[in-house]
């Protein structure tokens, strides 16, 4: 295996421009992704591609999908399952968090398994939930296939599906009792903002052009549109108006979507969640009205905003300035080690005990209790227990401390260079390189050295005399740099 | 170099717990000794009996109508034929209001007159979104646009030297706003794994606490602060795992499946043991009632009351120097909509327990629930949350400048402190 990267005994890390791109648009810039990159000659041409998720080849991450069997179950197959005793609310749940975490491991589509997941919290329902989990799996597919089409299109496919209805207990919203669960946070969440100026009138309208979506709650799950439940009579929301007449009232509630979807207030809020995300937590005005408007201009295209973000010279400015969260720094770990899931496993498999360590870390994926998603500002997971718990953990993972099964990962060998012998800074020089995308920063050299008791100068006659503690040490302490924490 | 111990710590949990307990025993309340980096270093806690505030969030926007049943007001009953709560259902009850039945178990507190309940408490302005509110709430200073909890600027305004726990948040690693600042804080769930990498050895731990401090120390950032809070965590490591090891006093049970009564169970342990804590933020969810009020929120009281009377229980002496007080985002609509549910109002009720506390009565300035004092269909404010914050500040925390924890809110303070 010479063409492998890690064979070089100086490993060419990717320029500065593009590791940054991979290092925002993936969750982990492992080697498939430099040698992707390097193939097709810049992260720019490397992004281009990953907009057309469909045209690259993904049979690993798919794959996946058949070591969760519950996630092909339809809503009326989960209840019969939970009503026998045989499965749990939580088992779906479960299963839907750990194959979701094995795909942002396995997939080349990795540009849009992030787009996934930044929608996925903009219109955020938690797994595990009592009125939704039959539907969940159903809705992130929803999600899933408009994550790089338009904003418009993806809000008019998400706001009315079976599983927000019940998350938002929009279900139970009836011309007769109307409930502003959803109607609310349309407005204030998923599109306009409490900044719009939007009134208790506005939401009482917009919560009754969502009457009549039912969902059979604890019953089955089945979902339907009951025209006998459903508001009518003229409505008007912001600069919206419609006569809504008629009794089934999905036409009327899509032209609102559409409105709301392509807003200036939404195109402002949806250009500053971008720019959180994948710029910094207080991005500067000028790149957020940049992204803005390009959002606008295109009536909402999810690619055209991305590279109005792109081109910004403040997006290119702001490079490792963003604290991974502890689902990102899990997984990010996780890949740059080559960690591979291979199947559920029991308590020990691997996507699960991801699970554990993002949660130890301070963030359970899909299980943020509040309608909003969790937040994109870095700041809230800066807690000094969430450093103890990933500079832990970043020991733990190269030594796979927690004994995870239905795993793979590369022989230890096959991580090392191929020329030999090395010195101990040579050595760190290589890991560093790997790992981070950068020469190794001396102070970790002199720690990993301390520990060790061995110095720089040390060598190593070939790689099998390298021992696993060594490689932990070195890899643990390098990741535990503070480049080694920031995106 | 031997194979088959790959990270040279065989068996990590076990030699983990049995080294932890060993620490806690061997060391005195308020003072750990460490080994660092070969150097012997004693750090000498924040004072280890001074006084505490407790906040509880009422995450989701609890109804303060259903907890303080304004009983009196023919308004509240018509507005909830299914969900009100009858005069002859409440619980200690005066000519306006009377407690929720559910809220027996704080029976004791309210006879000795170390509760009270406020009504019409809230923010200046309505804003009926949870998140926003709650963000205002914790941010607690509209007129600054930096990110900086008021809890944090409390903790800022005490005597005496920094510490990483003056100001915890328990249950959730995640911070919350009220916590975030320049003032070291701290955000966990757990507390018995607050270690440093491989802290069975010494050695290595002095090395990386070292190296941290120097790679982590110059960085004047969120993760520069976080990293050096971090470390100055890990030295009290033992002491915290060995006080979050106890079972609760005096026969204090907490709720079962309560994750707010685990995380006060960690609040208590930590504030007997000594280790500094001024401030401790305790989220308590699941108050979101848009459908079936009426048996949610007996459920969800229940609970609370439970927890609230566990965790006095479980302080013992140290109750004397604890204050806590409930907060939630909004409190609900009067009228109840078509799930039998209420959907989210403005004006709410505030609980006090504890020290300082004057109790076993109502207090605010009940502006009634006819429709011409209702705004927009809820209760009206009449007190803003702030100025109570301010009045137990001022009694329990006398050395903080409230000028600078709540910036140009005038004080206006409703006797409820001794």
């Amino acid at each position: 295996m010479s063409g492998r990267l890690s064979a070089a005994v100086k490993p060419k890390p990717l320029t500065a421009r593009n590791h940054h791109d991979v290092s925002r648009f993936t969750f982990g810039v492992n080697p498939a992704v430099i040698k992707d990159v390097r193939t097709r000659g810049s992260s720019n041409v490397w992004f281009d591609a990953q907009l057309r998720p469909t045209t690259i080849k993904d049979s690993a991450a798919d794959a996946a999908a058949s070591w969760f069997p519950r996630l092909a179950h339809g809503p009326g197959q989960a209840w019969s399952e939970v009503k026998a005793g045989r499965a749990s609310a939580w088992d779906y749940g479960m299963d839907f968090t750990s194959w979701t975490l094995a795909r942002r491991i396995l997939s080349n589509r990795q540009a849009h398994e992030v787009m996934s997941d930044f929608w996925s919290n903009l219109l955020y329902i938690p797994a595990c939930e009592d009125r939704s989990f039959p539907w969940r799996h159903s809705y992130d597919q929803v999600i899933r296939k408009n994550a790089l089409s338009s904003y418009g299109a993806l809000l008019r496919a998400a706001v009315v599906h079976p599983a927000m209805s019940g998350w938002l207990t929009n279900h139970e919203n009836t011309k007769r009792g109307v409930n502003e669960n959803l109607g609310r946070e349309l407005l204030e969440l998923f599109t306009v903002g409490r900044g719009s100026g939007y009134t208790e009138a506005d939401v009482l309208n917009a919560s009754r052009l969502l009457t009549g979506f039912r969902v059979r709650i604890f019953d089955g799950y089945d979902a339907s549109y009951s025209p006998n439940d459903h508001w009518t009579g003229p409505v008007t929301v912001l600069g919206f108006r419609h006569a809504n007449s008629d009794p089934d009232g999905r036409p009327a509630l899509a032209a609102l979507l559409t409105y709301l979807s392509t807003h200036p207030a939404t195109a402002e809020r949806i250009a500053r969640r971008l720019c959180r995300r994948f710029v910094r937590d207080e991005p500067p005005g000028a790149i957020v009205k940049a992204v803005a408007t390009a959002y606008s201009r295109s009536g909402g295209d999810v690619k055209a905003s991305l590279k109005a973000l792109r081109a910004h010279p403040e997006y290119y400015a702001s490079r490792r300035s963003k604290l991974r969260t502890p689902v990102e720094d899990a997984i990010n770990v996780a890949r740059l080690l080559g960690m591979r899931p291979t199947g559920r496993g029991n308590d020990h498999g691997f996507v699960r005990q991801l699970v554990w360590m993002s949660e130890s870390m301070g963030q359970q994926p899909f299980r943020w209790p509040r309608p909003d998603g969790f937040p994109e500002t870095s700041e809230v997971y800066a807690s000094p227990a969430r450093m103890l718990r990933s500079w832990e953990l970043h020991y733990a993972l190269p030594g796979n401390w927690w004994k995870s099964t239905a795993m793979t990962r590369p022989k230890q060998a096959s991580t090392l260079p191929t020329q030999w012998p090395r010195r101990l800074d040579e050595i760190v020089e290589h890991q560093s390189r790997m790992l981070l995308g950068r020469s190794a920063d001396p102070e970790a050299l002199r720690a990993i050295s301390r520990v060790l008791q061995r110095p720089a100068s040390a060598r190593w006659r070939r790689a099998s005399e390298v021992d696993p503690w060594h490689l932990i040490v070195i890899r643990g302490t390098l990741l535990n740099t503070p480049h080694g924490m920031l995106r | 170099m031997n194979e088959t111990e790959p990270c040279g710590c065989p068996d990590y949990t076990m030699t983990r717990r049995s080294l932890l307990r060993a620490a806690g025993l061997a060391s005195a309340a308020g003072v750990v000794t460490s080994m660092t980096g070969g150097a012997l270093t004693s750090t000498v806690f924040g004072s280890t009996d001074a006084n505490v505030l407790v906040v509880l969030s009422l995450r989701g926007g609890a109804d303060g109508l259903s907890m303080v049943v304004p009983h009196a007001e023919p308004a509240y009953h018509a507005a909830r034929p299914s969900t009100a709560i009858k005069a002859t259902q409440v619980l200690h009850r005066d000519d306006t209001f009377g407690l929720h039945p559910a809220f027996a178990p704080l029976s004791p507190w309210w006879g000795r007159g170390e509760l009270a309940a406020v009504h019409a408490v809230g923010l200046p302005a309505p804003n009926r979104s949870h998140f926003e509110a709650m963000e205002i709430i914790e941010d607690a200073d509209p007129g600054s646009a930096a990110r900086i909890g008021w809890i944090n600027r409390m903790i800022a305004g005490l005597a005496g030297p920094t510490d990483v726990m003056r100001g915890l948040q328990l249950g959730n690693t995640t911070m919350p706003t009220a916590l975030l600042g320049p003032a070291p804080t701290l955000a966990t769930g757990r507390l018995d794994d607050l270690t440093m990498p491989m802290h069975e050895d010494r050695r290595i731990t002095g090395v990386l606490e070292d190296t941290w401090r120097r790679q982590y120390g110059g960085r004047n950032d969120l993760l520069g602060r976080a990293a050096g809070d971090a470390l100055a965590l890990a030295k009290r490591s033992a002491t915290i795992s060995s006080a979050v090891e106890r079972e609760p006093a005096n026969g204090a049970t907490y709720a079962r499946y309560s994750e707010a009564g685990a995380a006060l169970a960690h609040g208590a342990a930590l504030i007997k043991a000594g280790v500094g804590v001024r401030a401790l933020a305790v989220d308590a969810g699941g108050w979101d009632h848009h459908a079936g009020l009426r048996w949610n929120v007996e459920d969800t009281i229940g609970k609370l009351a439970t927890d609230l009377a566990a965790f006095f229980t479980d302080l013992g002496p140290h109750a004397s120097r604890v204050t806590l007080i409930t907060l939630s985002e909004f409190g609900r609509r009067l009228q109840e909509n078509g799930s039998a549910g209420v959907d989210h109002g403005y004006g709410n009720c505030v609980l006090l327990m504890g020290a300082g506390v004057r109790g076993g009565r109502y207090y605010g300035r009940w502006p009634g629930l006819g429709e011409a004092q209702q705004v927009d269909g809820d209760l009206a404010v009449t007190t803003d949350y702030r100025s109570l914050l301010g009045e137990v500040l001022a009694a329990r925390f006398p050395e903080v400048d409230l000028s600078q924890v709540f910036p140009g809110v005038a004080r206006d303070p409703l006797g409820v402190m001794r």
